[in-house]
């Protein structure tokens, strides 16, 4: 009687997940199949067809805007990365009574919303001529990047014990040399956790690569997927195949990389 | 005072050079920015030009229906707050139970924050219209007669925006639970049946306490996501209206900018946003303090 009631509950509580899991998965469901309708199709006619596929690369110039995604991505990236573990092995290795301050500075611009900076930026930007290729958007997204990936590194180089820094030091190499040949391989996990998170952030993002990029021609695939879909007459299955174009990267690195992602996330919960 | 040696110095000379290129990136972009937001936000602003008017920007503002309107509907996301911490609680609970295939369970929930908001809200777009699937699902039910599009009405609108936000917290929310499970001390159960103590007070009295600073995590990322994160959902599905419907504040200043060219107000609202999200920001920190 016992197991059984036991057993009972394990199968309602499969069930829920089951439906649960269906609920989540539905967008793809939807994306795939709208896609595989021509327009006519969609509306109700019967069967499958490959229209929608063969129209998107008609209207959108998805092999240029994937191209753009993947260059804003990798320069964005590139930026985090280079000064986000040099800030964190310094505030981690090499502290001085500045240290404290210069942390606040960096790490505490987490606090501000994109919004709440996007105007003056924006302006900024323009005066600087940054908005006719792909460095505004690319600056704003490793500024914002910056402030969590600090943090994260600072926390990662704390775990390093501060023996194998003095120990290099003393034996000749420089900070510079401990930096780039001690410090920098033993962060290779964090790295990875640092890229991918923000592969997915800016690979997706929206907001920064509408105002950033002004010239069309360097839009990323994201951003020619918003404003199309904005144009309002929209052709649903064509933009539902250009979605899955868009969703392919960033889903393959969160499948690949779904350990560090999740490293990424709960990292600010830790002590 | 002892003199600092050589060697110190020149390691307080690298530290600071090293964290010099972060700073300067964050100044640049970031923080010359939010003072130049803060300066702005008492002007008439153009972009070009700006006229100086003090505070009477912001007691203009807050004497503006619209604004307060637009508040409204951020106040009416954070009513989904509580169903989507509690929510995904219940699951990771479940999860953590060991249920059958419960890390593939847990990779499909998570797998949504992958892709992003224009996606999510095309989707939505379609779920919510007219002849969506919610309208079939209803009428499946014998609701049919609630048959509505639920974006061409204010708050039906909203209300779809909110449950998408929802569904979209779901995995995250997931994660950071079965993360606080995973932390749970087993003894502690244990030793509480012993005693006699049913699973729901168990629940309450012992797996709660324990997951406090989880469940706090959940509610800011829950909390900073429904003021900041639903921009690219809003412009996609319904592009703030009908009306001011789905206005959020972080709608309303790119609104205010870049559709009215209000430069000025839109610089005061970011500030308000920026006030709001530290208050709550710097609150979570002096309450975790509290606790250690």
């Amino acid at each position: 009687m016992r197991s059984n009631r036991f057993g009972l509950k394990k199968v309602i509580a499969f069930i829920s997940m089951v439906i649960l899991a269906i609920v989540m998965l539905y967008p793809f469901f939807f994306m795939i199949s709208t896609s595989l309708k021509s327009k006519a199709q969609y509306f109700g006619a019967p069967g499958h067809s490959l229209d929608s596929w063969k129209k998107l690369f008609s209207v959108l110039p998805v092999g240029k805007q994937l191209l753009n995604s993947t260059i804003v991505c990798a320069g964005s990236i590139v930026i985090i990365l280079i000064v986000s573990t040099m800030a964190g092995f310094a505030m981690a290795k090499l502290r001085s009574k500045a240290s404290p301050v210069i942390f606040v500075g960096i790490v505490g611009a987490m606090l501000i919303p994109l919004q709440s900076i996007i105007i003056p930026a924006y302006i900024n930007a323009s005066k600087l001529n940054l908005l006719s290729g792909y460095w505004g958007a690319i600056f704003v997204y490793a500024a914002l990047g910056t402030p969590f990936a600090t943090f994260l590194m600072t926390s990662y180089f704390r775990g390093i014990p501060d023996d194998l820094v003095e120990a290099s030091v003393v034996d000749g190499l420089s900070y510079y040399g401990t930096f780039i040949r001690i410090a920098l391989p033993l962060a290779v996990p964090a790295i990875i956790t640092v890229v991918v998170l923000q592969f997915i952030q800016i690979w997706d993002d929206l907001l920064v690569g509408l105002l950033f990029i002004q010239e069309p021609a360097y839009r990323t695939i994201t951003v020619g997927l918003g404003a199309l879909s904005a144009g309002r007459v929209t052709d649903i299955p064509v933009l539902m195949a250009g979605s899955i174009v868009s969703a392919i990267p960033a889903v393959a690195v969160y499948l690949i990389f779904q350990r560090q992602l999740v490293n990424g996330l709960t990292a600010g919960i830790g002590k | 005072m002892k003199k600092a040696s050589p060697l110190f110095r020149q390691r307080r000379r690298s530290g600071i050079l090293f964290s010099l290129p972060a700073f300067i990136l964050v100044a640049a972009f970031l923080g010359i920015p939010i003072i130049q937001a803060g300066f702005f936000s008492f002007t008439e602003w153009n972009g070009i030009t700006s006229i100086w008017h003090g505070v009477s920007t912001y007691n203009h503002e807050l004497h503006n229906p619209i604004f307060w309107r637009v508040l409204q509907n951020n106040g009416f996301l954070l009513l989904g707050v509580p169903i989507a911490i509690l929510f995904p609680m219940g699951v990771a609970f479940l999860l953590n139970e060991k249920v059958y295939g419960w890390r593939i369970f847990r990779s499909i929930y998570f797998l949504p924050t992958a892709i992003s908001w224009v996606v999510i809200g095309m989707v939505s777009m379609r779920f919510f219209a007219q002849e969506g699937l919610l309208n079939g699902l209803l009428r499946s039910i014998g609701l049919g007669f609630i048959k509505t599009d639920f974006l061409s009405s204010e708050q039906g609108a909203l209300f779809a925006v909110g449950i998408t936000f929802i569904w979209s917290m779901v995995g995250t929310n997931t994660i950071i639970f079965l993360t606080g499970m995973a932390t749970l001390d087993q003894s502690l159960n244990e030793a509480a049946r012993m005693d006699g103590a049913g699973n729901f007070r168990i629940f309450r009295s012992i797996t709660l306490p324990q997951l406090r600073r989880f469940i706090q995590f959940s509610f800011i990322i829950t909390v900073i996501s429904a003021f900041t994160a639903l921009f690219s959902l809003i412009f996609v599905m319904t592009g703030g209206g009908p009306g001011f419907g789905t206005t959020t504040l972080e709608f309303f200043i790119y609104q205010s900018a870049f559709s009215r060219g209000e430069f000025g107000t839109g610089a005061m609202l970011g500030v308000i946003l920026f006030i709001m999200m530290a208050i709550l920001g710097i609150g979570q920190l002096l309450l975790m303090r509290s606790e250690d």
